[in-house]
C-alpha cells in the first residue's frame, strides 16, 4: 500500500459521514493527494479497496477534476492563476518571472524536484492579484521581491 | 495558513446600522465561537429553535425577499418554499462555496473570517426546509476556508449548536464539509450535487429541479454562502427591516468583489442600488483607475456577464438597473480594465477559461468553446481571417440557450457583448494582425 | 403463441392522458411521455445520438431539438415531457437550424474517414449529415487527434476488449456506451476520463472491457468509435442480408438478427433484435458471438463409422445402414427396451418430438431424457419440482415488481437477460431486491440484502422465512401453525442457526415478501441441480401458499436451455405428465408400457449391460453429467452407440457411428422459451457440409427401420401444436408439503464446497468452438474469495490441485471480485478441464480439497 494507515483511517472516517459510500470518492482522493502529491491508477485501486467503489469510478472522477495531479511533481507545486483579474495585474509577467527564476517553463519541474510550475484558473483571489498557490498556501498581492523571498524561504526550509 | 490580505470596508460596516455581513470581519477572533456569540452570533439560531416554526422562517425570508447571491439571483425564500411538504424522503441543504467565477472572491472572506456566520445561516435554512444533514461544498483549492469552517463546525458541535437535540429542541442537525477537486462547473448546482454524490461534476438536466429531486434524488436546496450568511440577520432583525435595505426590488446588502485596474481592489459590502461609479472611483472603495488611466470597460457581475462601457457606469448596482444596461449583477464581481487593455486579449483569457471548465456534456458547449478558443487565439496572434467575426457570432448563437446548464451562455455572453461594444477593435486585429493597444502588464 | 401464458395481471393504474399538438396534429399521449417518445409513437422522426430507449435520458447531445410554442429556447425532446396543450414543431426552420448547428459542432472534430470506417452504411452521424446537407465544413483547424502509436492497431485504433476496438477520434461523446455499461449492465470496465473537449472514453485503467454484455456497446455506438473485432473489415454491411433468429444458448430465447453473406453461405455477425417482452433489446455476448460455432472449421463434416477401432468417414447411407443393422440386432437379441435415447434441450420441437416418437412408437420404450446435467433425476411424474417448474410467469413482469427475490441462482452466469431485468427493475422501478444464495453474487450491488446461507441448507432457509412471518404475525396464525407442522425446525432462531443467516435479515425479507404489492420470486439453477431439489421445491411451494405469493406476483423456476420447456412439452422425459401421456396415446393410438428410464437410470443400466444401444443427439454426457467415470463406463459398455453432434466431443469419440448434425441456424425450427413463449425461426444459412437437422436424422433412422413417423409435414406440425397446447400447470398441492432435512455428512478431508456451472461467457460444451467467446475465456479456472485464497496460501493465477473422493484436476485460480465466503466455483465449459470427474452423483454437495501444485 502506498496510502499510509493514517490516510486510510482518515478516508474511512470521512466515508462514514455520508449517506452513500460513493460520496467518499472526492474526500478520499483529496486525502490521498495530500499524502502522495499526485494520484494515479495504483492509488485508485487502493481507494477502491478501502471504500469498495469500483476503481473505474474513482478514475473517472479523479480525471474530471484538475486539482489532483496525475503524475509525480516537485515538492512544491506552484500554481499561478492566469485568469482575467490576475492577468490584468500582471499574471503573465509573473509567470515569465517564475520561469526565468526557476529555469523551467510552465508544466515543468526543476531538476532538483523542488518546484513544479503550472498555471491554473481563477482561485478566488481576484482582488489580491496577482497570486500563486504553493501546495496548500495562497500567496497574494505578489511583487517580484515577495516572490523572491517566498521561493528563498521554501528552498531553505530543508 | 492565513487570512487573505484582501481589503474590505469592515470599518464602515462596523459603524453602520445597516451593513451586517462585514461588521466583524476584521476582528481576528470572530472565527472563535465565543467572540462570535459575543457579537450576537447564534442568536437567530436560538430564536428559531426557541419557537419559530419552519414555515415561519420561510415566511420571514420570503417577506424580506433577498435574491440568491450565487449569480442567478433567484429569490431565496421562494426557493425554500419549493421543497415538497409531504415527501417522505430526507431533505438536504447544500451551501455552495465553490466560488470559482473569475472576479469573485467574496465568499472566501466570509468563510475565513466569519465561519460561524455561514454555519448559522446554513443551520437556519436547514431547519426551515426540514433538513437534518447539511453540506457545505467548498472548492478544493480553499484549504484554509475548509479548515476554518471545519474548526468552527467542531466548536459548534462541541457547544451543542449542532448535533443531536440541539438546545433540547428535539431538532437534530449534522454537517459535512465536502471539498471539491478543481472544477468551476461544480459551482453549478446540479453539477455540485453530482460532485457530492461522487460522480463526475457534470450538470443534470432539469426538471426535476433539485428542490424536488436533488442530492441522492431527495429534495435539496442549494444556496450560496453569502445568501445563507445574510439569513441570521433577517431572522434577528426581521424581514421588514431587511427590506428597507437596498432598493425596492433589489433589497439587502451585497458584497462586491472589485478587481482589475483599480487602486484599491477589494471586497465591499454595500446596499444594493449603490453607484457603480462610486464603487470604482470613491476613495473609500476602488479609489479610481490604476495609474489614473482612462477607463476602458467594466464587467459588473463576474466574468460571465456582458461588458459596460465607460459611459454606462453611471448605474446603480442592483438587479434591474444592470439588466437595463444590457448586463447583469451576477455574482457581484466587478472587473475593471483601463485603456491599455486589449479586448481580444481579455476574451482570449475568458474563452480559455470556459473551454477549460466546460464539463463536456453538451455538444454545443464542449465543441463550441473549443472552436471559439481556436479562432480567438488565431485572431489574437494576428492570424485572423476575414469572416472570423461573423463565424464567432454564429457559433455563439449556436451555443446561447442551447445547453443544459448556463455555462454555455456564460461563455458566450462576454464574447457577444465585446463583439458588439468593441467591434472596431476586433476588426483592427484582423486587418492589421495586431492589437490597437498592448496588454502588457507588469506585476508588483 | 399457442397458449395464453399470461401471469395474473395486476390491474395497472390508469394513466391519465395529455393532449397536445405536434406538427399541427392534435394528439394525446399518456402523462409522463416525453416529446420524443410521443413523436416516435406517432411516426414522426426526430434524430438522436445520446438517447437510448432503455437508458435514462441525459439530454446531452442536443440533436433532438424541437420547437415549443411560447418557449424561448429550443427544447430537447428526449428530456421534455408532453404537457397539456403544448404546441410542438419538430421540423420548423429554427429546429432545422439548431440540428444543423449540432451536426456542425460534432463534425468539427470528427474525422471524415468514412471509407475506412467499419460503421459506414449504418452510421447515425453519416446518415444525418447526409440528410441535413452539411457540405461546407467551416471548422478550418486541425482536428483533435488521439494517436495510439503504442497501443494501436491501425488508424489510431485501440483494442479495449477482446472483441472491441475503440477509435477515440470518431467518438462523439454521447456516453451511451458508458451509461449502458453501468446503468443497464452494472459493469465498471469502461469509463470516461478527463473533461470538456478533451474527454475520452476508455477501458478502466490497466483493464479490458470483458464484461459478458460488452458486445452491446458496439451495437449502440452511433458512430464508428466502437467497432466489433469479430465483424470489422470482413464485409460491408450493405453486402449482407439479414435473417431473424433467436439465441440457442439460453432459455430466454433472446431475439437476434443474423447478418450473412448469401453467396458464401456464411454468417458474419449477430445483433440484437429488440423484443421488449423477452430480452429488452440487450443480448449477452454468448448470444452475440455464439454464432461462430456455426461456421467453425471444426464442424463434423461427414458421418463417421468405427472400423477396427477407428472412426473413418462414411456416407450417410453407409452410416444409416449400419445403424439399422445394429439396432435390429439388439432388438432381436434383447428387445427394444435395451435402446436408450438422450436428446439435447437446445434442439427444436420437431427434432425432439420426432425423437420421442421414434423411441415410443418404434422402439416402444420410455428411455428418453433431455437432462444431462442434473443428478439423480426424479423418476416419478408429478414431483414437486415439476409442479414448481410449471408455474407460469412473465420475465417482463419483473420490471414493475416491487420486491424481487433471487433464490439459488447465479444469474450472471446462466440467465443473463434475467440478470439485466433485475438491474432494470432496480434502476427504473426502485424495486427491492433480495439475493438468497449459498454464496455471494455479483448482483449484490443492487440487492437490499444478501442472505448467504450455509451450503446445503436451502430448505431450512426457505422455512425460516415462513417462520419469521409467523413470529412477526404477518400471516394468519392458524395457517401458520399448519405450516409449522410440516417442517423440522419450529422456531426462527433454530432455523436461522442451522442455515447460518442472521434472524434480522430473515425478518427483513419476510416483511418485504409479506408487504409486497407485486413480487417476483425467482428460483434458479443452484437448487434445481441439487440432489434435494424436490424437497426444496416443497419448501418453496409451502411459502408460496403461506404468503400467497402467486396471488400478487409470480414464482419463476428457471429452465436452463433454449428449448428445455419445449423438451418437456415434446415428452423428452421418461415420465411425462398424465395429460401429455393421454394426448400421445390419442395421437399415436398406443403408448409404451415399458418402465420409464431417466438419464441416470439409463447410464446405470448401460453399466449393467442391460441397455446395449443408445442414440445420443446433441448431448455430451461424458463432459456434462456428474461423475465422469460412471458415465464413461456406461457408454463404453454399450454394444452400439450413435452420437449426433456438430463437433467431435468426448461422447462422439467413443461412438460407433457419428452423425454430423446441423446447428439451429441451418434449419427452420420452433422453440419454447422458459416463459412458455413459442418462437418460430427460419433457417439463416443452408446446411453446412453433410450435416442434417435433428428431425431429418430421426426421420432417416426411422425410415431405415422401415417405420414412417409422419405422413406429412402437416401431420408433424399438427401433433406438435396439440402437445404445445396442453396446459398442465395449474396443479398446486392443497396442503402444506412435508419438508425433510438431513444434514449433510462431511468427510474430514474434503471441506470446501465446489460449485460447477457456466462461465459468464460460455454455455455448455459448444461455445468453446466460438473464437470470440474464447477470446474472453478459453480455459477453466477455480474462482475463490480473497479470504479463502489467503487461508490456503494461494495467489491469483497460480494453478492448484483440486481433489474430491473420486477425482482430481489441476486448474489455475482467479480471485473473485465478489465471492466472500469459503466456496469455490469451476466452469464446466472446457474440454481441457474435466471438472465433472470431481462430482459424485449421490452427494448433495460436492466438496473438495485444494492444495498448491508444488506441495
Ligand atoms: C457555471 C456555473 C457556475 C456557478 N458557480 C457558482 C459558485 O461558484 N457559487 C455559487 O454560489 N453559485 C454558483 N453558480 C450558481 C448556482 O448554480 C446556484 O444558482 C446558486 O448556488 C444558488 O444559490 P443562491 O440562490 O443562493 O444564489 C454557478 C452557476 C453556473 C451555471
Ligand atoms: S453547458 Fe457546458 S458545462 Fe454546462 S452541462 Fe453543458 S457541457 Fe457541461
Ligand atoms: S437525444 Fe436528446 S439530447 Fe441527445
Amino acid at each position: 500500500m502506498i496510502l499510509t494507515e493514517d490516510s486510510v483511517n482518515k478516508i474511512k472516517e470521512k466515508a462514514k459521514q455520508y449517506p452513500r459510500m460513493k460520496s467518499a470518492i472526492l474526500p478520499a482522493l483529496t486525502i490521498a493527494y495530500q499524502q502522495v502529491g499526485h494520484v494515479d491508477p495504483v492509488i485508485y485501486e487502493e481507494i477502491s479497496s478501502i471504500i469498495r467503489i469500483p476503481a473505474l469510478e474513482i478514475a473517472e472522477a479523479a480525471t474530471f477534476y484538475t486539482m489532483f495531479h496525475k503524475k509525480p511533481r516537485g515538492k512544491y507545486l506552484i500554481q499561478v492563476c492566469h485568469n482575467i483579474s490576475c492577468s490584468l495585474m500582471g499574471a503573465d509577467s509573473l509567470i515569465s518571472y517564475l520561469e526565468n527564476k526557476l529555469g523551467i517553463i510552465k508544466g515543468e519541474t526543476t531538476d532538483d524536484d523542488i518546484f513544479t510550475l503550472v498555471t491554473v484558473e481563477c482561485l478566488g483571489s481576484c482582488a489580491t492579484a496577482p497570486m500563486m498557490q504553493i501546495n496548500e498556501i495562497f500567496y497574494e498581492n505578489l511583487t517580484p521581491e515577495k516572490v523572491d523571498q517566498i521561493l528563498e524561504e521554501l528552498k531553505n526550509k530543508d | 495558513m492565513f487570512y487573505s490580505p484582501v481589503i474590505t470596508n469592515a470599518a464602515e460596516a462596523a459603524k453602520s446600522d445597516r451593513l451586517h455581513l462585514f461588521k466583524y470581519v476584521e476582528d481576528p477572533d470572530q472565527d472563535k465561537l465565543d467572540t462570535f456569540v459575543k457579537h450576537g452570533g447564534y442568536a437567530a439560531w436560538r430564536k428559531v429553535l426557541d419557537g419559530m416554526k419552519p414555515d415561519e422562517v420561510i415566511a420571514e425570508v420570503k417577506t424580506s425577499g433577498p435574491r440568491g447571491r450565487g449569480g442567478a439571483g433567484f429569490p431565496t425564500g421562494m426557493k425554500w418554499g419549493f421543497i415538497p411538504k409531504d415527501s417522505p424522503k430526507p431533505r438536504y441543504l447544500c451551501c455552495n462555496a465553490d466560488e470559482s467565477e473569475p472576479g469573485t472572491c467574496k465568499d472566501r472572506v466570509l468563510m475565513e473570517r466569519d465561519p460561524h456566520g455561514v454555519i448559522e445561516g446554513m443551520a437556519i435554512a436547514s431547519y426551515a426546509i426540514g433538513c437534518h444533514l447539511m453540506f457545505i461544498y467548498i472548492r478544493g483549492e480553499f484549504f484554509f476556508c475548509a479548515q476554518q469552517i471545519e474548526a468552527a463546525m467542531k466548536e459548534a458541535y462541541a457547544k451543542g449548536y449542532l448535533g443531536k437535540n440541539i438546545f433540547g429542541s428535539g431538532y437534530d442537525l449534522e454537517m459535512i464539509v465536502h471539498t471539491g477537486g478543481g472544477a468551476y462547473i461544480c459551482g453549478e448546482e446540479t453539477a455540485l450535487l453530482n460532485s457530492i454524490e461522487g460522480h463526475r461534476g457534470m450538470s443534470r438536466i432539469r426538471p426535476p429541479f433539485p428542490a424536488i429531486e436533488g442530492l441522492y434524488a431527495c429534495p435539496t436546496i442549494v444556496n450560496n454562502v453569502e445568501s445563507l450568511a445574510s439569513v441570521p440577520h433577517i431572522i434577528n432583525r426581521g424581514g421588514e427591516w431587511y427590506k428597507t435595505l437596498g432598493t425596492e426590488k433589489s433589497c439587502g446588502s451585497k458584497i462586491f468583489s472589485l478587481s482589475g485596474h483599480v487602486k484599491r481592489p477589494g471586497n465591499y459590502e454595500v446596499e444594493l442600488g449603490f453607484s457603480l461609479k462610486k464603487l470604482i472611483y470613491d476613495e473609500a472603495y476602488g479609489g479610481g483607475i490604476l495609474g489614473d488611466k482612462k477607463l476602458k470597460g467594466v464587467i459588473p457581475g463576474g466574468s460571465s456577464t456582458p461588458f459596460l462601457l465607460p459611459d454606462m457606469i453611471d448605474v446603480n448596482l442592483d438587479y434591474e438597473s444592470l439588466v437595463e444596461k444590457g448586463s447583469m449583477l451576477g455574482s457581484g464581481a466587478v472587473i475593471v480594465f483601463h485603456e491599455d487593455t486589449c479586448i481580444v486579449w481579455v476574451i482570449k483569457k475568458l474563452i480559455h477559461f470556459y473551454r477549460h471548465e466546460s464539463c463536456g456534456k453538451c455538444t454545443p458547449c464542449r465543441e463550441g468553446t473549443g472552436w471559439l478558443e481556436k479562432i480567438i487565439n488565431r485572431i489574437e496572434a494576428g492570424q485572423g481571417k476575414p469572416g472570423d467575426l461573423e463565424k464567432i457570432d454564429d457559433i455563439c448563437n449556436n451555443i446561447m440557450g442551447r445547453t443544459i446548464c448556463p455555462l454555455g451562455d456564460a461563455a458566450v455572453m462576454p464574447i457577444q457583448s465585446s463583439l458588439k461594444l468593441f467591434r472596431d477593435e476586433w476588426q483592427y486585429h484582423i486587418e492589421h494582425g495586431k492589437c490597437m493597444v498592448k496588454s502588457d502588464f507588469s506585476f508588483g | 403463441m399457442t397458449e395464453d401464458v399470461k401471469t395474473k395481471e395486476q390491474a395497472k393504474p390508469e394513466v391519465p392522458m395529455v393532449s397536445f399538438t405536434i406538427d399541427g396534429r392534435q394528439e394525446s399521449v399518456p402523462k409522463g411521455t416525453t416529446v420524443l417518445e410521443a413523436a416516435k409513437e406517432l411516426g414522426i422522426h426526430i434524430p438522436t445520438f445520446c438517447w437510448h430507449p432503455k437508458l435514462k435520458s441525459v439530454g446531452s447531445c442536443r440533436m433532438c431539438y424541437v420547437e415549443i410554442e411560447k418557449w424561448p429556447k429550443l427544447a430537447v425532446s428526449c428530456a421534455t415531457e408532453v404537457m397539456p396543450d403544448m404546441v410542438v414543431f419538430t421540423n420548423s426552420e429554427k429546429v432545422k437550424q439548431g440540428r444543423k448547428a449540432i451536426l456542425e459542432f460534432i463534425l468539427a472534430n470528427h474525422p471524415l474517414d468514412c471509407p475506412t470506417c467499419d460503421k459506414g452504411g449504418e452510421c447515425d452521424l453519416q446518415n444525418l449529415t447526409f440528410a441535413h446537407g452539411i457540405d461546407d465544413n467551416r471548422f478550418d483547424f486541425q482536428k483533435n487527434r488521439f494517436t495510439s502509436s503504442t497501443e494501436g492497431t491501425t488508424f489510431d485504433d485501440k483494442r479495449i476488449g477482446p472483441e472491441i476496438i475503440l477509435n477515440r477520434n470518431r467518438c462523439i461523446l454521447c456516453y451511451k456506451c458508458v451509461r449502458a455499461n453501468k446503468e443497464a449492465f452494472g459493469e465498471y470496465d469502461l469509463g470516461v476520463y478527463e473533461r470538456g473537449n478533451i474527454a475520452e472514453i476508455n477501458s478502466a485503467p490497466g483493464k479490458q472491457v470483458t464484461n459478458p454484455f460488452s458486445g452491446n456497446l458496439v451495437q449502440i455506438c452511433p458512430v464508428g468509435a466502437l467497432t466489433g473485432a469479430d465483424w470489422r473489415y470482413k464485409i460491408r454491411v450493405w453486402l449482407t442480408k439479414t435473417s431473424p433468429s433467436i439465441c440457442n444458448f439460453s432459455s430466454s430465447g433472446a431475439n437476434i438478427l443474423f447478418y450473412k453473406d448469401e453467396n458464401k453461405n456464411k454468417i458474419h455477425r449477430v445483433t440484437a433484435r429488440r423484443n421488449d417482452a423477452i430480452d429488452d433489446g440487450w443480448i449477452p455476448d454468448i448470444t452475440r458471438y455464439g454464432y461462430q460455432i456455426v461456421g467453425s472449421d471444426e464442424r463434423l463434416k461427414t458421418p463417421l463409422i468405427k472400423k477396427e477401432g477407428k472412426q473413418v468417414e462414411a456416407t450417410w447411407d453407409e452410416a444409416l445402414d449400419l445403424i439399422a443393422k445394429k439396432l435390429n440386432e439388439i432388438n432381436e437379441k434383447k428387445g427394444r427396451v435395451c435402446i436408450g435415447g438422450m436428446a439435447a434441450p437446445h434442439i427444436d420441437n420437431a427434432g425432439l418430438y420426432s425423437f420421442s416418437k421414434l423411441f415410443r412408437t418404434v422402439f416402444k420404450n420410455n428411455n428418453v431424457d433431455h437432462r444431462s446435467n442434473y443428478r439423480m433425476l426424479p423418476k416419478e411424474a408429478g414431483s414437486h419440482y415439476i409442479t414448481l417448474c410449471n408455474r407460469k410467469f412473465r420475465i417482463s413482469d419483473i420490471d414493475d415488481s416491487d420486491v424481487i427475490v433471487i433464490f439459488g441462482s447465479d444469474l450472471l452466469k446462466e440467465h443473463h437477460n434475467l440478470y439485466l431485468r433485475i438491474r432494470k427493475a432496480y434502476n427504473f422501478n426502485n424495486s427491492r431486491i433480495f439475493s438468497v444464495n449459498p454464496y455471494s453474487m455479483k448482483s449484490s450491488d443492487v440487492s437490499e440484502a444478501e442472505l448467504v446461507y450455509n451450503v446445503g441448507t436451502d430448505e431450512v432457509l426457505v422455512n425460516a422465512i415462513g417462520l419469521a412471518a409467523i413470529e412477526m404475525e404477518l400471516v394468519d396464525n392458524t395457517i401458520g401453525q399448519k405450516f409449522k407442522e410440516k417442517i423440522i425446525h419450529k422456531t426462527l432462531s433454530e432455523a436461522s442457526g442451522v442455515c447460518g443467516v442472521d434472524e434480522d435479515l430473515i425478518k427483513l425479507i419476510a416483511r418485504a415478501i409479506a408487504n409486497s404489492k407485486k413480487i417476483s420470486f425467482i428460483c434458479g439453477e443452484l437448487f434445481s441441480r441439487s440432489l434435494a431439489r424436490d424437497n426444496i421445491s416443497s419448501a418453496i411451494l409451502n411459502i408460496n401458499k403461506l404468503f400467497g405469493i402467486e396471488n400478487k406476483g409470480q414464482i419463476i423456476a428457471l429452465a436452463r436451455y433454449a428449448n428445455s420447456c419445449g423438451a418437456n412439452k415434446m415428452a423428452i422425459l421418461p415420465n411425462p405428465s398424465k395429460a401429455v401421456v393421454d394426448k400421445l396415446t390419442e395421437l399415436w393410438g398406443e403408448y409404451p408400457e415399458a418402465e420409464p428410464k431417466n438419464t441416470d437410470a439409463m447410464l446405470a443400466l448401460m453399466r449393467k449391460e442391460e441397455i446395449n444401444g443408445a442414440l445420443i443427439m446433441g448431448m455430451n454426457p461424458i463432459m456434462m453429467y456428474p461423475d465422469r467415470q460412471f458415465v464413461t463406463e456406461g457408454l463404453e459398455r454399450l454394444d452400439f452407440l450413435i452420437a449426433c453432434d456438430m463437433f467431435e466431443t468426448e461422447t462422439t469419440e467413443i461412438a460407433d457411428v457419428v452423425l454430423p448434425m446441423s446447428s439451429w441456424a441451418e434449419y427452420p425450427g420452433s422453440y419454447v422459451n422458459q416463459e412458455g413463449i413459442l418462437q418460430t425461426v427460419p433457417a439463416a444459412v443452408k446446411k453446412l457440409h453433410q450435416s442434417k437437422s435433428p428431425f431429418e436424422i430421426v426421420k432417416c433412422i426411422a425410415e431405415k427401420l422401415e417405420a414412417q413417423l409422419f405422413e406429412s409435414d402437416e401431420q408433424l406440425n399438427n401433433e406438435i401444436e396439440q402437445l404445445l397446447s396442453i396446459n398442465d400447470s395449474d396443479i398446486l398441492p392443497d396442503e402444506f408439503l412435508k419438508v425433510k432435512f438431513n444434514p449433510e455428512e462431511i468427510e474430514d478431508d474434503y471441506l470446501i464446497p465446489l460449485f460447477i456451472g457456466d462461465d459468464p461467457h460460455h454455455s455448455g460444451y459448444l461455445t468453446q468452438k466460438s473464437n470470440s467467446l474464447n477470446n474472453f475465456r478459453s480455459e477453466a479456472y477455480l474462482e475463490l474469495s480473497p479470504e479463502l485464497a489467503q487461508k490456503l496460501g494461494i495467489e491469483g493465477g497460480e494453478s492448484v490441485r483440486v481433489e474430491s473422493p473420486v477425482g482430481k484436476i489441476i486448474v489455475p485460480t482467479i480471485i473473485s471480485d465478489y465471492l466472500d465466503n469459503d466456496v469455490v466455483f469451476i466452469p464446466r465449459n472446457f474440454s481441457t478441464t474435466p471438472v465433472t470427474s470431481l462430482l459424485m452423483r449421490k452427494h448433495r454437495i460436492d466438496r473438495v480439497k485444494i492444495s498448491r501444485v508444488d506441495e
